[in-house]
């Protein structure tokens, strides 16, 4: 069975990049372009991953995520910012929450999909 | 027969004086025996009538009057000095302890007859010794105290004339008693128009000061002591002044009269000083707040500018690479050219915004080095390899003459390569083809040198300097020459030196090729 993904990205171009690069890689991708529909996302599809960016137009990704994690159903979900963000409090703030992975944009899309696994469990 | 009648009633008349006087009184005949006493006697010396009257005065009271004095007395002066007064007696008595006693003896003849009888009066004066020498000592006391007294208040007068202070003693009637001389001084007072005025009229009414009123009617009464009372004032003689007064309300040391004590201090200069101190503060902060902010605002801006042209940028190297990589497709030749133009220029932007970013955080002294052991030739082995493509294209010769034995350096890895890359391939960049770039390194002293050299286009002696800023790029003839942050050699500068090293530039002129030089300490010397 293909592990799911969900992806949540503001952008339009590099949420398609993503899932056309993780689609390719064999994943069921499900994209949500803001943080309220990336959680109902999560919520209904109980992925294997999610990909997060971090400033979305609703709220950080952070808070996003931390929504889920005080949900059981999806507390165990682990997660990988991928932020525009790169600034050391930025990173400071993403490594404080746990099961959690950080990379930078622009990505390396040879290596991506190798990255991103290493957090599916 | 009327001799003896005679003389009875003249004893008795004597009896009669003798018992009203207070003082015991004693009459004695030629023999010293008694022939009568006062009542009071025998109330003071406690003796009883039978015991007494025909005895020997000496024997009275089981011989207690036996006393060489008052043999001395009797015997000795008497017959000879007749009155005798005053004549002191000190004596102690079994029954009545010690007494001092004056006595006054009379020796007198007996109107009729020549029998002659000695009347002695005694004063007990023992309470009025020692009420006397209580006295004594009390104005012994007094007069030591007195002098003390005048001691200080000379000390006092002394220590007013010699404080530095301005120092004014007023009495009860708040007119002055004295001044001090640094008091005329400074307020620029006549002694003559200063005793004995009333303080608020001084200096031509300049002193009636509603806030001193204060202090002295209101104030000083209820509390005696008052101390750091600021009053400011116009005086016409010396301006606008603050000063800071300190009241006593003092006893003096007679007679009940109180005196106020005011100490002046001037602080007007210290309060202008205080306030520039204050307002230099304020401004200080203010300033601090404002830098604090601006470098607040400064960070906040370039981490929106990374993060803003990072978002567009990971659609364009991302797709580029996609595409290029042929993930989903084959690209004609063109078509792989040009996506690799775009890929190479969207890489290219990014380490622009990498080395801004390095360059503020050095700048902001945020910049923190990860310090390890590192191996020096293996690392300059590793970046050889990473530009030899860079060579190869170009048809340049690449030296490396890294001396044996080189210790291994305590440094931040990733910064050194950093700057080796930026220096190398600058001098790849910046070459002729069939050109050569070469790396030294040798250890000197406890640092390690290492010079990245090239045979290239070489930097005029007028832009050595501009090299340093950011952006600089040299005007060259080379077309190919345009790659490059220009922000390379300033941030390689600033890296070297965060590790305590420097970085240092030569070139004999244009086309005659360059050489940076830069060392590292073994043990960093850099911030950890």
């Amino acid at each position: 069975m293909k592990k799911k993904i969900v992806v949540i990205d503001d952008n339009a171009n590099n949420l398609l990049l993503e899932k056309d690069i993780l689609e390719f890689a064999g994943f069921e991708v499900f994209c949500a372009a803001n943080a309220a529909d990336g959680i109902a996302m999560v919520r209904k599809e109980k992925p294997d991953i999610i990909i997060m960016d971090v400033r979305l137009p609703d709220m950080p990704g952070t808070e996003a995520i931390e929504i889920l994690r005080q949900d059981k159903e999806t507390s165990e979900i682990p997660v990988v910012f991928v932020t525009a963000s790169v600034m050391e409090k930025d990173i400071e703030e993403i490594a404080k929450i746990p099961n959690s992975g950080y990379m930078s944009k622009p990505i390396n899309t040879r290596t991506f999909v190798e990255e991103i696994s290493q957090f599916i469990k | 027969m009327l001799l003896k009648k005679s003389k009875k009633k003249s004893i008795d008349y004597s009896e009669g004086i003798i018992n009203t006087v207070r003082e015991p009184l004693v009459a004695l005949d030629k023999n010293l025996r008694v022939l009568a006493v006062s009542r009071s006697f025998y109330n003071v010396f406690k003796v009883k009538p039978e015991e007494t009257i025909g005895e020997l005065i000496y024997d009275l009271g089981n011989k207690q009057w036996d006393i060489p004095k008052l043999r001395e007395l009797l015997e000795d002066i008497l017959p000879n000095h007749n009155p005798f007064d005053d004549y002191e007696v000190e004596h102690d008595f079994d029954t009545i302890g010690r007494r001092i006693m004056l006595l006054n003896a009379r020796q007198i003849e007996e109107a009729v007859g020549k029998e002659q009888i000695i009347l002695l009066a005694i004063e007990d004066i023992t309470r009025r010794r020692e009420v006397e020498s209580g006295l004594n000592k009390i104005r012994e006391e007094l007069e030591v105290t007195k002098k003390s007294a005048d001691e200080a208040s000379e000390f006092a007068e002394s220590i007013i004339n010699t404080v530095r202070e301005p120092l004014i003693a007023l009495d009860q009637d708040l007119r002055v008693v004295s001044v001090s001389r640094s008091f005329y001084d400074f307020f620029k007072v006549k002694p003559e128009e200063t005793v004995g005025e009333l303080i608020y009229d001084l200096g031509n009414k300049q002193w009636d000061i509603p806030k001193l009123r204060e202090l002295l009617e209101t104030i000083l009464p209820e509390r005696t002591t008052f101390d750091d009372y600021e009053v400011e004032h116009d005086f016409a003689t010396i301006g606008r002044r603050i000063m800071l007064l300190n009241a006593r309300q003092i006893q003096q040391a007679y007679g009940k009269e109180r005196i106020i004590l005011l100490a002046i201090e001037d602080i007007t200069k210290r309060s202008a000083v205080e306030d520039g101190l204050e307002k230099a503060h304020i401004e200080l902060t203010e300033l601090a707040t404002e830098l604090e902010r601006v470098a607040q605002v400064k960070s906040e801006f370039l981490s929106n500018m990374s993060h803003e042209l990072r978002t567009p940028l990971n659609s364009i190297n991302g797709f580029s690479e996609v595409l290029y990589d042929e993930t989903f497709g084959p690209l004609n030749e063109k078509q792989k050219q040009y996506v690799n133009n775009v890929l190479t220029s969207g890489k290219h932007l990014l380490s622009l915004i990498n080395q801004i970013l390095d360059m503020a955080k050095v700048e902001a002294g945020k910049m923190t080095l990860t310090l390890s052991s590192c191996e020096i030739p293996v690392l300059l082995n590793e970046i050889s390899m990473l530009v030899a493509d860079l060579v190869n294209k170009t048809k340049l010769q690449m030296v490396l003459e890294i001396d044996d034995d080189l210790p291994n350096i305590e440094a931040d890895e990733l910064k050194v390569k950093e700057v080796l890359y930026n220096l190398l391939s600058n001098a790849i960049k910046f070459n002729h083809e069939g050109g050569k770039v070469g790396i030294k390194a040798k250890q000197i002293g406890s640092e390690i040198e290492i010079v990245v050299w090239d045979t290239g286009i070489g930097i005029a002696p007028e832009n050595m300097e501009k090299i340093f800023e950011g952006f600089f790029r040299v005007d060259t003839p080379y077309s190919r020459v345009t790659e490059g942050t220009g922000l390379g050699l300033p941030l390689s500068k600033k890296l070297v030196e965060l590790h305590g090293g420097k970085l240092t530039v030569e070139s004999k002129g244009l086309n005659k090729g360059s050489s940076v030089h830069f060392t590292l300490p073994i043990v960093s010397g850099g911030e950890k």
